[in-house]
């Protein structure tokens, strides 16, 4: 205490000597002072300074309230005090408990709120003169991140064993392999490369002639053989169908809003097409700052053609395909869908969780909340387009949707009858579906479009929109320094939301993150785990790179090829260290039991996709073609009332139906994400449910039904039907044991089951086949 | 000792937060000790009370005034309070409204919180917030959590099931490793005679053919291990398909409740109050309350229990004793089995719901009531908590609690707390940071409750 009454008279005398009367009014100036000394300071000395001084241990939202400059300085919500304003000043609203609720213990008595008022009323007199030590605000030159340091193209480490290498990409992994005294494994055998090959690039086993085939090609050509496999799976569509599902986890992909909090969750019966742009995007190898400049802003970029127009519009729906909160009683809705808006592009596209900056400065990586609605009103400015939400105003007010010119018209079957209705609260009784405003059969898309007036976006002080601060110019992340190619730097053009803008500044080639962020995914893909341990985090929190240059070098490498994808992953599985086998030597895999050096390949899992694709395939049920549109694309509606809307189908896994909250059952159990937000990688949990599946479900049952009727259909002889069983699943023949206890499984159920014993125990077989770990696993 | 905040998130990132991402990292979730968290450094473990929990989860809103807080006539004028008759019950002598004849012998065993508190009066916010912390956005559910941190204690069933459940969001593990997912058994009002848990059997094959099915697959498995003799997670495949195995049989039993006797099935009403009556869902609680036994026997971590509803707006006297009736006997004999079989020791019992009922005032004719979240009532029993107690109060009216105020987050805390876990410390890093339970404010523990 005696301390801070020391202070208080030193900075008496000092603002007695130095400032003009004139600064606080008429008024004698002893007066103001007096109030101050016995009405306000006291109260920040006992319930501020602990958090709002130079000597709090942290300082609370960067506001000081210790000096007179501090509290008009303010911190990240903007200034304290506005003199003479009590109703704008924070610190009022703070105290009033009104959105900002300060001090936290619990609210001030009115009396000592009045004394707030009253003093700021006559301009906030304060005698505090003494200058507020400098506040840091984390400002992007000054930080070590290593993400955000300019990408280099790392010169090519030596390397002893010079034969080792097949691509430079080697060097830099055997290098640091050498570096610890240890060796690769040995290369992959031939099937084995070709299943890994197959599954990685198109999500499909290859059948065993195609295995055989390229064994035999491999063993006379070498390298030439992969390169040729390699070159004819990237040229399939199934291609797109596995790299696309890819990219749509990072897009959130999801064909209803999921559960608006309030139980509702209304259908996106358009997002179909969002996915079916990604995966024709993945087929054409579209540059990826082309791909991504398409997904943020299409609707800007100028088109020659309307099949060109429709694409472009389509891709917008990369942003308004989000998971909303329900808009009743929610002040924060806009804000909420710019929200996600921004942690899609922040930790899908740049690797950093921008989200944190909605409410306060990020704590660790240097993302002020300044930037966050720099970057919002590139979004504020933009109309996000989801359509009717089921026409539930209180999940969200129907917005426009984007009108296709080129895409044909698809009418609903003649007998559609819409089953899910919702019913009137009152009366029970079910109401009206509400007619749309385009004609039947109109093809519509999700999307944004600029608004007609952008504007910047206004500080929505911790978060909340109806605290409103400043207006921060729409503009991108300072942390992120961009050389710009043209002679001024990016920057928005006021006339338009800013989105176009945001685009090249993401993919300008000297962004530090988002080709590193790119290509760290496509070598998860490729290996299971990413140099980046942290896919969606490249920030203060997240892994460091285990090979920071081979991670510039191939981002290095992504930009200067175009950022195409098909060559950044030809290039990739080409070299020898991902032609690697995934059996290590004990010692090798005890020196480095988490693969941080790459001296191995590992053993995946396929993911819940590529396990049903793979059972149809088995199973020769398979339709390759790919699904026309969605089973809800006539279906404006609330899934959470509708049970369960998902239909067997015979088309790869990429066309079921995603909705959220409700996976189809075919895919729950093997950790298919919510898709509530941008998923970093998928888990790959063990669980009992997982087995109930492989035991009962009814899709694996049907499955081995079929693969049990090839057998028995096309072999005669038992040895000849366990054979083509293990050749359909495994691409090999069995073992003699396997072959002896195949035999003795089948006999011995076989006994159980009267008249349709035999039909039964080959089933129970076949169902084995495609439940082993062989079969879910790739090496 | 001056560390700053952003050290110590760093530091818990290592302690609890790192197992967290070791197992999101595809560390297979079975593997001996995983999900088993260790204490963090620095992070005080308390003593483990409780080992499992029952939450008969109330949904709509249970009129706290005309339960368990009682709040007779002492202002001058007549004001809202409760409208059915209280009496002082056992040794304790704690209030319990007539509605509750036969859990009223129990009362010895009950600890009230009669001074909740909540956000909002809003059900779904309210009861996602219940169940999650948080009110607009899926996040991790407490028996998510719980199992999270302590990790099964059966070998045969999951650790969090829920019954009679709603929506997939209440029994969410959301980021949280899929293993500490809820198991949702029956849907939400609908008659529980056949409700069952997913694919968990199949008229295809016998089980006989079934085993022989899967020696041989485990036959094949053991062969592929053997090649890959370092990849321990194939072993706990393995171990996982003969947990599946024997879930095909243990849940199918546990779920059949045709062994227990005449006797028990009456004391708990199984199958009886079939009719909806107002907002009284038929959903056979009492066949709830014996699963949940039996769960628990079994060493399930988490099992909640769902009725409603009891947002009773319109005939709420009607609605309110239907409620009642069709849960009194079910939980009373609930709690008489758990401390038969010396269970109710180390289960936490908790009953409760989104928020309360504002009171109605008597003889003023008038029968429908709205919500209050400023003041209602939870009970706990069992599990390391006093017996006949009373902590918190509303005021006068039951409008507010006044005392003893505890919020979702500090029940939350509390209940973590009993069961050893250190309710603020217990975190999981995703989407760039820490998350827990009771949110950025964290959760203070009713210490005062602790037997």
């Amino acid at each position: 205490m005696s301390r801070v009454a020391l202070l208080g008279s030193c900075s008496l005398i000092i603002a007695t000597a130095l400032c003009p009367a004139s600064a606080y009014g008429k008024k004698p100036f002893r007066k103001d002072i007096e109030f101050f000394e016995k009405k306000i300071r006291p109260v920040l000395v006992k319930h501020c300074y602990e958090c709002h001084a130079a000597d709090a241990e942290e300082l609370g939202g960067r506001l000081r309230l210790d000096t007179r400059q501090g509290m008009r300085d303010g911190g990240e919500s903007g200034p304290a005090v506005v003199d003479g304003n009590p109703d704008t000043s924070l610190i009022v609203q703070a105290l009033r408990y009104d959105g900002i609720e300060m001090p936290p213990d619990e609210p001030l008595s009115e009396s000592v709120i009045n004394d707030f008022v009253s003093w700021i009323r006559r301009g906030a007199p304060d005698p505090r003169f003494a200058k507020p030590a400098k506040v840091e605000r984390p400002k992007a030159p000054s930080t070590d991140l290593w993400s955000l340091q300019p990408v280099e193209n790392p010169e090519v480490p030596e390397v002893r064993d010079r034969r080792w290498p097949s691509d430079p990409l080697d060097q830099f992994v055997l290098a640091r392999i050498e570096s610890k005294r240890l060796r690769p494994t040995h290369d992959a055998e031939p099937r084995i490369l070709a299943r890994r090959l197959h599954v990685d690039l198109t999500g499909l086993p290859p059948s065993i002639r195609e295995v055989d085939e390229f064994e035999r090609d491999y063993r006379q050509r070498g390298g030439l053989a992969v390169e040729d496999l390699v070159d004819a799976l990237l040229a399939r569509p199934q291609f797109g169908e596995r790299w696309g599902r890819h990219w749509l986890d990072v897009a959130r992909y999801g064909e209803s809003n999921g559960n608006d909090g309030l139980g509702r969750n209304p259908t996106f019966p358009h997002a179909w097409r969002y996915r079916d742009y990604v995966i024709d995007a993945l087929n054409d190898d579209r540059p990826y700052d082309q791909f991504l400049a398409e997904q943020i802003a299409g609707d800007l970029l100028p088109s020659d053609s309307p099949t060109q127009r429709d694409r472009y519009l389509v891709a917008t729906g990369f942003l308004a395909i989000g998971s909303k909160p329900a808009k009743a009683m929610n002040n924060n809705f806009a804000m909420d869908v710019v929200a996600d808006q921004i942690d899609v592009i922040g930790q899908g596209v740049m690797g950093l969780s921008v989200a944190c900056a909605r409410c306060h400065d990020h704590k660790f990586d240097p993302i002020s909340t300044q930037d966050y609605y720099a970057l919002a009103g590139n979004f504020t400015s933009s109309e996000t387009m989801w359509g009717v939400a089921a026409n539930e105003k209180l999940t969200a007010p129907p917005t426009d949707l984007h009108v296709l010119e080129a895409a044909p018209k698809v009418l609903p079957p003649k007998d559609f009858v819409e089953t899910v209705v919702v019913l009137d609260s009152n009366t029970g009784k079910p109401k009206a579906v509400p007619k749309s405003k385009w004609p039947a059969g109109t093809p519509l898309a999700m999307g944004l479009r600029d608004r007609d007036m952008p504007a910047d976006c206004k500080i929505n002080i911790k978060g909340d929109a109806k605290k409103l601060g400043n207006a921060v110019p729409r503009g991108f992340l300072t942390a992120c320094e961009v050389e710009s190619s043209v002679a001024a730097p990016i920057g928005v053009d006021p006339k338009q939301s800013g989105r176009l803008q945001l685009a090249q500044w993401l993919t300008s080639a000297s962004h530090p993150l988002t080709a590193r962020v790119m290509v760290n995914r496509v070598w998860m893909h490729l290996f299971g785990e990413g140099l980046v341990r942290t896919p969606n985090d490249f920030g203060v929190y997240g892994e460091q790179p285990t090979h920071p240059q081979l991670l510039d070098h191939l981002a290095s490498r992504f930009v200067d090829n175009g950022w195409s994808l098909k060559r950044l992953i030809r290039t990739i599985v080409l070299s020898r260290t991902y032609q690697l086998s995934s059996r290590a030597s004990a010692e090798l895999v005890e020196a480095d039991a988490e693969n941080l050096l790459w001296a191995r390949h590992s053993l995946r899992r396929l993911d819940a996709e590529s396990l049903r694709d793979s059972m149809l395939a088995a199973s020769g049920q398979l339709d390759p073609t790919p699904a026309d549109g969605s089973i809800i694309r006539h279906r404006d509606i609330l899934v959470n009332r509708a049970g369960n809307l998902h239909l067997p189908s015979r088309h790869r896994s990429v066309y079921l139906c995603y909705l959220r909250d409700s996976a189809p059952p075919e895919l729950a159990p093997f950790d298919l994400p919510s898709f509530v937000t941008t998923v970093a990688q998928r888990d790959v949990s063990t669980v009992p449910g997982q087995s109930l599946h492989l035991y009962n479900s009814p899709f694996v049952i049907e499955q081995a039904r079929h693969l049990a009727q090839l057998a028995t259909s096309h072999a005669k002889s038992d040895d000849a039907r366990v054979r083509m069983l293990f050749r359909r699943t495994l691409c090999r023949d069995p073992a003699p044991a396997e072959l002896r206890g195949a035999i003795a499984m089948v006999n011995a159920a076989a006994g159980e089951f009267g008249d349709k014993g035999t039909e039964k125990a080959w089933e129970a077989l076949a169902q084995a086949m495609l439940t082993t770990n062989e079969f879910r696993y790739v090496d | 000792m001056n560390y700053s905040r952003r050290a110590m998130l760093r530091s818990t990132s290592c302690g609890f937060g790192y197992l967290a991402l070791q197992a999101l990292r595809g560390q297979a979730a079975l593997a001996e000790g995983s999900g088993k968290v260790a204490p963090g450094t620095g992070t005080p473990q308390t003593r483990a009370r409780a080992k499992r929990v029952i939450f008969l989860c109330m949904s709509g809103g249970p009129a706290h005034l005309d339960t368990f807080d009682y709040k007779p006539q002492t202002l001058k004028k007549k004001h809202p309070g409760s409208v059915y008759k209280f009496q002082q019950r056992g040794e304790s002598g704690l209030w319990i409204s007539e509605l509750f004849p036969e859990l009223s012998r129990h009362a010895d065993q009950l600890c009230m919180l009669n001074g909740m508190h909540a956000d909002t009066g809003i059900h779904a916010q309210s009861f996602l917030q219940l169940h999650t912390g948080e009110r607009l956005r899926e996040r991790p559910s407490l028996g998510s959590w719980i199992n999270y941190g302590l990790g099964s204690e059966n070998e045969n069933l999951p650790g969090f099931i829920s019954l009679n459940t709603s929506k997939s969001t209440i029994y969410s593990s959301a980021f949280l490793p899929s293993i500490h997912n809820g198991t949702p058994i029956g849907v939400n009002g609908e008659d529980m005679s056949n409700a069952t848990i997913r694919n968990v059997s199949s008229e295809h094959l016998s089980l006989r053919a079934k085993r022989r099915q899967l020696d041989f697959v485990q036959m094949m498995n053991r062969g592929h291990l053997a090649q890959r003799a370092t990849e321990d997670r194939l072993e706990s495949v393995i171990e996982s398909m003969e947990l599946g195995y024997r879930m095909q049989t243990a849940a199918p039993e546990l779920l059949d409740i045709s062994t227990e006797s005449e006797a028990t099935l009456e004391r708990y009403r199984v199958g009886q109050f079939k009719k909806q009556i107002g907002t009284c869902k038929p959903t056979d609680f009492g066949r709830q309350c014996l699963l949940a036994r039996r769960f628990a026997e079994a060493g399930v971590r988490f099992i909640e229990l769902n009725h409603g509803s009891w947002d009773q707006h319109k005939n709420h006297r009607r609605d309110l004793e239907a409620n009642c009736r069709a849960t009194d006997a079910p939980i009373a004999a609930l709690l008489d089995d758990l401390k038969d079989r010396d269970l109710l020791k180390d289960t936490l019992v908790v009953w409760g719901g989104e928020f309360g009922r504002p009171g109605l005032t008597p003889e003023n004719g008038k029968n429908e009531t709205g919500h209050n979240a400023r003041g209602f009532t939870f009970w706990l029993a069992g599990g390391g908590v006093k017996g006949g107690h009373v902590h918190g109060k509303t005021n006068e009216t039951g409008a507010r609690a006044v005392e003893g105020k505890i919020h979702f987050r500090d029940l939350h805390a509390t209940i973590l707390d009993l069961l050893g876990l250190p309710p603020n410390d217990l975190t999981y890093y995703y989407a760039g940071r820490q998350h827990r339970l009771t949110g950025p404010e964290g959760g203070k523990v009713a210490t005062e409750i602790f037997a």
